[in-house]
């Protein structure tokens, strides 16, 4: 046994000193070495060759890390307790300490055996490895240890005996195996505080149990207790082992320890009651929803509104002449009735669709809309010219007096006759017609359109009264001798402008009436002035033209409110419009008309055209009116009773506008008759963005593409035109066409498979179907 | 004839006026109807599509003309319908056929006021820079100096003060029968020991009933299955009365604002209560729109809302810009606190909350007077709403980072930095760095912070951010079941999943704060005002805030 003192004459010897004698040694050939320390620093450790044993007895007083980087074939005996971190980084020495070790024994271990007789203090076998090229680590302690055990341990085997421990309720101190990722450690005793997040606790398996009796012999020899061996190896079941998780036992501890579910039925639902917070105010179904939902869950549910809407045409014909329904009749071949239709709701059709009417219909029409030409609607009103009156219905008791025999009065009067009404018309002129007959010049009316269709109305037993110039008396009389009033005595005072010679002008109306009675004023070479470009303005130059005017010239106070065929026809005859012009005065002996910007114009004639005012003398006063016209409601009626107003007398308006009117009062005469109630006349036109025009070819359309009549290029606007585009669209075959028992057809959604998405309404040609909001 | 309305586009928009435009694969399309149906805006419509292809085959010039109309979707340009980027389109889309992209150079703030009507939305202030909190550092690293603590080994103890600590010299303490007692008869602040990241308020009304049950359940497991001691504020709203009556209502801090709503109802179950709040928050101002008030809109009053408020059906619910019957700051805050005190016999902490504003050092002033005061929180720009004008949101108030500096190093001047905590607000988890926001808070002199939007990003999939999109919190749409009262929409958030999110997030944050207090050796005491942790790469902020400057 060769000695090595760390204290030589009273001095110690310094770590790297002693360290430096230790080796010389070993490399002299010594293989027992007893060291006398004093606090020196990693006795033991680096000793090679590892192929021969060498034993290190150490005495005194060892410093920290004694054994550190042990070697295999190192045996170190510490005769007494040991300072920190013995055995740090072991790899491969045997160390036995013959008291307690300090904190962090076997610290970072690798290889080797240490052997602890007594306790350990805080931090031991810490960060202990194990590398699959050597026998595993092993750290024996006898009593307990202390805090913070086995802190990231990847490896190597832990024994904690727990014989006679400091802490009895706690072996393996505070916290034990946090960051542990590896190796074992057989304990005995209790210890329930280690990292549950890193590691578990498990029973011994056989294999556990035969390692451990087998090596707890060598273990206590070394220790001096081997009495101990049958308390500490005769049951199994006082021990334990602690091993760590697994990489994939550790992730599935990442959720949360309760489920969720668990905890609002336990816990939650528990104390708030059943449902939740709000569970006793809000019953409604809160099962979670998917994004797409079906039935009333959806946001959006579609509705094919066949007829919904009106047609544009429709819509704007002021006499409700529903066109749409007439092409769409001449679709299903059904010509007849569409000619006949239009009888219920005018008695002039050839008359004013075919010949005078602006059309509103074909201004509004899609097709000019989105495409290029309009449906030729007013060439459908032309058709009706030579059928027949419809059927009346049933002879009723009433008799009804129209006064006036112009547009507004010929439809209330064909209207109550149809009905079955007994009316009579009584009319100033020889003729009925009014200012059709009037003031229209032939060359824009043939005169036998419309006296064959006059011929028509009359057919309906109508007594018409012509001549008949009603004066207060006459209406008190016929008041009181019909049923019902309804009047439609126009206007046609005209309208004058008291600048100085206005007594000269002549009025246009005059002018006009004077040419359809086949007297007209001769214009021969004359040049002529007419105040007022509206439409009958021009009427007027045209007229003046054929009877010889040398020119003419219409003025106004603001842009002519003259347009369509009257406007252009007046333009090619040469008609010059100028405005802004306000009349100063007209001086006939100059024959010159001037203005008020200071020019004139030189002129033989000058007519005025600014329109006519009803004539309201034989009225009692207390039929209201307001600016010279008489105020009805929406359906002509008067304040009085029994008193109803249609036409120029109510407000100037186009011919189709009377005739709409005339129909509507009778209506309401009707009605009031009947003591019913009048539906509502309101109706909502399909918007224009309801079409889809894509459909149709637009710009390289040649001729024929586009449908050979006006039935087949009619669009259909708000009315199903059958073609299923919606039922082929449906991704989900939720829309179906179904036959109605009245021989007709619907397409219908099925709520289970719609998802509300909004390609039906997008996709119809027809605009036939809506998205509504699910409230 | 020309066609009329066609070729007339005057007066429209186009697709780059818009702030998001729809991309559509019309090739990847199978026209299945799912994005519309979705859409919550009704931005993106199906539509008719014309196409028309000229070609030719062989050898020589044979054109042949293809007409071929198809089906499609589109994007509408109206203003009203606008695109808001949520992409809920994207989300049922089978085949990714369709999704919105952000158009940068969009003239949406151009438009955005047809009929004289300001932009109104909700969401946060709209601005990609980056904020103030997400510049700052912790440079404070332990390295063999402080003992460094490691954050996955050693225990910590993440938690703050709710309410007024009292200096010890001025802690009533008295000698009882040999031993040290109190005086009982001196008024000692209640205090709660919370964690230092509260939810902070959002109402039941602002939000879903699925949302706001979700926060809550999450927040009860945090307390007792996690042991993590959060908070939530319940906003001005009210509480559901059995929650009122719950062993629950610990956890929340109960908010009363201008409009009072719910507080009748709440005064009302004050004898069925179990325990008491965790505290009462006295709102006086909002970040997201400082000055400005709340209205929930008639439309979202439905019966639910109108019980828990307190209120008839709906009608609309005003909550004025400032609390009524205030003519001082000294008068406000005083009655309120002491009314509120009062109502919970003092043994609940009282506390305002402000909007960020060059003024809060005053009413802070004021609150270090007044022994009712628990805490002052200060609520920045970047803060969020359901409902404001653009205007408020994007332009007006004060960054948080500063404001709350300015507050602490005033109460270090008066000394009472340790007895009157700062809570701040408004940003904090802005771009999803929630713990480190919430650590340089503190670390500028926040005793702890709220955060609301992060919660509904990270909790519920919120899909707000700061390009505008979604926002849509305000009308109700909320695609995402959050900000809603549709049942349509609500259900399709499911409550135990916002509570598990809501429990991962705070166990996150718990980590995370533990991973930036760890190097800087702090483990079971926060480092509040602890400013000698922090730098910033901008020498401006730097000195404004008293850090240190690092590049």
């Amino acid at each position: 046994m060769y000695e090595i003192s760390g204290i030589v004459l009273n001095q110690r010897v310094s770590s790297k000193d002693l360290e430096k004698r230790i080796q010389t040694a070993v490399k002299s050939g010594k293989r027992e070495l007893k060291i006398f320390a004093d606090g020196q620093h990693g006795i033991g450790g680096r000793l090679w060759p590892t192929s021969e044993d060498k034993k290190i007895i150490v005495d005194g007083t060892s410093g920290q890390r004694l054994g550190s980087m042990g070697m295999m074939g190192t045996k170190i005996i510490v005769n007494g307790s040991c300072s920190d971190d013995v055995g740090w980084l072991n790899c491969g020495a045997e160390i036995t300490v013959l008291g307690d070790v300090c904190n962090g024994a076997h610290n970072a271990g690798a290889q080797g055996i240490l052997y602890v007789q007594g306790g350990a203090g805080a931090r031991c076998d810490t960060m202990t490895k194990f590398n699959p090229r050597f026998a595993p680590l092993q750290s024996w302690y006898f009593r307990d240890v202390g805090d913070s055990f086995a802190e990231f341990k990847a490896g190597g085997i832990a024994v904690v005996c727990g014989v006679e421990p400091r802490h009895p309720g706690n072996i393996l101190g505070y916290r034990p195996c946090v960051g542990m990722v590896g190796g074992t450690i057989y304990f005995r005793g209790q210890a329930d505080d280690h990292s549950t997040k890193d590691s578990r606790i498990e029973n011994l398996t056989d294999q556990d149990w035969q390692w451990l009796t087998k090596n707890m012999q060598p273990y206590l020899e070394a220790i001096d207790r081997l009495s101990f061996l049958d308390e500490l190896t005769k049951d199994r079941g006082d021990w334990q082992k602690i091993i760590a998780l697994s990489p994939q036992e550790r992730d599935d501890l990442g959720g949360n320890s309760l489920p969720m579910a668990k905890f609002r039925l336990e816990h939650w639902d528990q104390e708030v009651g059943k449902g939740g917070i709000v569970g006793d105010l809000l019953t409604d179904d809160r099962s979670i929803l998917p994004y797409i939902t079906f039935a009333e869950d959806r946001r959006f549910y579609p509705t094919w509104d066949n007829d919904r809407y009106q047609a544009p045409c429709t819509y704007n014909c002021p006499t409700d002449i529903p066109t749409q329904l007439r092409t769409h009749l001449i679709r299903e071949g059904r010509l007849e009735e569409m000619l006949a239709l239009v009888l219920e709701y005018s008695p002039l059709p050839a008359t004013v669709c075919g010949q005078v009417c602006p059309s509103p219909c074909m201004d509004a029409c899609s097709r000019s809309v989105f495409l290029k030409e309009p449906v030729e609607i007013g060439f459908l009103g032309g058709l009706s010219l030579d059928l027949p009156a419809p059927e009346k219905a049933p002879a009723r008791p009433e008799k009804v007096a129209v006064i006036g025999g112009g547009p507004a009065g010929l439809a209330a009067a064909w209207k109550l006759a149809l009905e079955g009404v007994k009316v009579t018309i009584f009319e100033r002129e020889a003729e009925l017609g009014g200012k059709i007959y009037l003031c229209i010049p032939e060359d824009r009316l043939p005169r036998n359109i419309l006296n064959s269709e006059l011929e028509r109305f009359s057919s309906l037993g109508i007594e018409i009264k012509t001549n008949q110039t009603i004066n207060a008396d006459d209406f008190t009389t016929i008041k009181s001798e019909y049923d019902a009033v309804v009047l439609a005595s126009g206007a046609h005072a005209p309208r004058m402008i008291p600048f100085p010679g206005y007594e000269e002008v002549i009025p246009g109306i005059v002018f006009l009436k004077a040419l359809n009675n086949r007297q007209p004023m001769s214009m021969k070479d004359k040049r002529v002035v007419i105040i007022g470009a509206g439409n009958v303005g021009m009427d007027i130059a045209v007229e003046a033209y054929n009877l010889g005017a040398q020119s003419v010239i219409a003025v106004d106070i603001q842009a002519p409110a003259s347009f369509g065929k009257e406007q252009q026809m007046a333009a090619a005859r040469g008609t010059q419009i100028l405005y802004p012009k306000f009349t100063d005065r007209y001086v006939k002996k100059e024959k010159k008309i001037y203005f008020k910007d200071g020019s004139f114009l030189d002129v033989d004639e000058v007519l005025i055209s600014i329109g006519e005012s009803p004539e309201l003398d034989f009225l009692p006063e207390e039929v209201d009116r307001e600016r010279g016209y008489l105020t009805i409601d929406e359906w002509g009626r008067t304040n009085q009773e029994k008193l109803y107003a249609v036409g120029d007398v109510t407000a100037p308006g186009l011919i189709t506008h009377a005739l709409g009117a005339g129909r509507h009062a009778a209506q309401a005469v009707l009605a009031d008759f009947d003591g019913t109630t009048l539906s509502d006349r309101s109706t909502e036109m399909v918007d224009y963005d309801r079409i889809k025009g894509e459909y149709y070819e637009r710009d390289r359309q040649k001729a024929g593409e586009d449908g050979d009549t006006e039935a087949l290029r009619c669009l259909s606007c708000g009315t199903c035109r059958d073609c299923s585009t919606c039922e082929e669209s449906c991704f989900r075959g939720a829309i179906t066409r179904q036959e109605t028992e009245d021989g007709g057809y619907q397409y219908v959604v099925d709520e289970n498979l719609c998802i509300g998405c909004g390609f039906c309404a997008a996709v119809c040609p027809c605009g036939i179907w809506n998205m509504n909001p699910v409230e | 004839m020309e066609s009329k309305t066609r070729l007339d586009v005057n007066g429209q928009l186009t697709l780059k006026e818009l702030p998001y435009i729809i991309r559509w694969e019309s090739d990847k399309c199978t026209r299945c109807g799912l994005c519309t149906a979705v859409c919550p805006q009704q931005a993106i419509e199906p539509a008719v599509i014309v196409q028309r292809l000229v070609s030719s085959e062989g050898p020589m010039p044979l054109p042949q003309t293809v007409r071929q109309v198809g089906q499609g979707i589109k994007q509408v340009t109206d203003i009203e319908r606008y695109c808001v980027g949520c992409g809920v389109c994207s989300q049922v889309c089978p085949n990714d056929a369709i999704f919105p992209e952000y158009n940068a150079v969009n003239k949406f703030a151009f438009h955005k006021n047809q009929g004289g009507i300001p932009y109104k939305r909700g969401g946060r202030r709209n601005s990609t820079e980056t904020s103030t909190l997400d510049q700052l550092k912790f440079t404070r690293v332990s390295m063999l100096t402080d003992p460094a603590l490691d954050a996955g080994r050693h225990e910590f103890h993440i938690r703050t003060l709710l309410g007024r600590t009292l200096a010890p010299e001025n802690m009533p303490l008295i000698i009882k029968d040999d031993d040290l007692g109190l005086d009982e008869t001196v008024f000692i602040p209640p205090v709660r020991e919370i964690f230092p990241i509260r939810i902070g308020g959002m109402s039941f009304g602002a939000l879903s009933p699925n949302m706001w049950e979700g926060l809550a359940m999450g927040v009860a497991y945090l307390n007792e299955v996690e042991k993590i001691p959060v908070v939530m504020c319940t906003g001005e709203g009210g509480m559901p009365p059995r929650l009122l009556k719950s062993r629950f209502l610990k956890y929340f801090i109960l908010q009363i604002a201008s409009g009072y709503f719910g507080w009748d109802e709440i005064i009302h179950a004050i004898p069925h209560m179990k325990e008491d709040p965790a505290a009462i928050e006295i709102k006086y101002g909002q970040g997201a729109k400082p000055g400005d008030g709340g209205l929930l809109m008639a439309f979202k009053v439905l019966d639910l809302i109108a019980k828990i408020r307190g209120v008839p059906t709906k009608i609309d619910l005003a909550s004025p810009p400032t609390h009524q019957t205030k003519y001082s700051i000294e008068e406000a805050v005083a009655k309120m606190l002491t009314s509120m005190s009062m109502a919970f016999d003092f043994r609940v902490p009282v506390y305002p909350k402000i909007s960020g504003t060059k003024t809060a050092t005053a009413v802070l002033n004021n609150l270090a007077r007044n022994p009712f005061a628990a805490a002052l929180t200060i609520d920045g720009d970047d803060g969020g709403t359901g409902a404001a004008y653009n205007v408020s949101l994007d332009k007006t108030g004060h960054p948080i980072a500063s404001n709350l500096r300015e507050c602490y190093l005033n109460l270090v001047k008066i000394g009472k930095q340790n007895e009157l905590p700062l809570f701040a607000a408004g940003g904090v988890g802005k771009t999803g760095s929630l713990a480190a926001n919430a650590a340089a808070l503190i670390m500028l002199g926040a005793s702890g912070v709220d955060c609301g939007k992060y919660i509904m990003q990270a909790a519920a999939g919120c899909l707000g951010d700061e390009r505008n999109r979604c926002n849509l919190c305000n009308i109700g749409r909320c695609p995402k079941g959050i900000t809603t009262q549709d049942p349509r929409l609500y259900r399709r958030l499911d409550p135990d999943k916002v509570a598990e999110r809501v429990v991962d997030i705070f166990k996150a944050a718990d980590t995370e704060l533990k991973k930036i207090f760890a190097p800087m050796g702090r483990s079971t005491q926060l480092p509040i005002g602890m400013s000698d942790g922090l730098s910033v790469g901008d020498k401006a902020i730097a000195e404004q805030l008293g850090i240190s400057y690092a590049c």
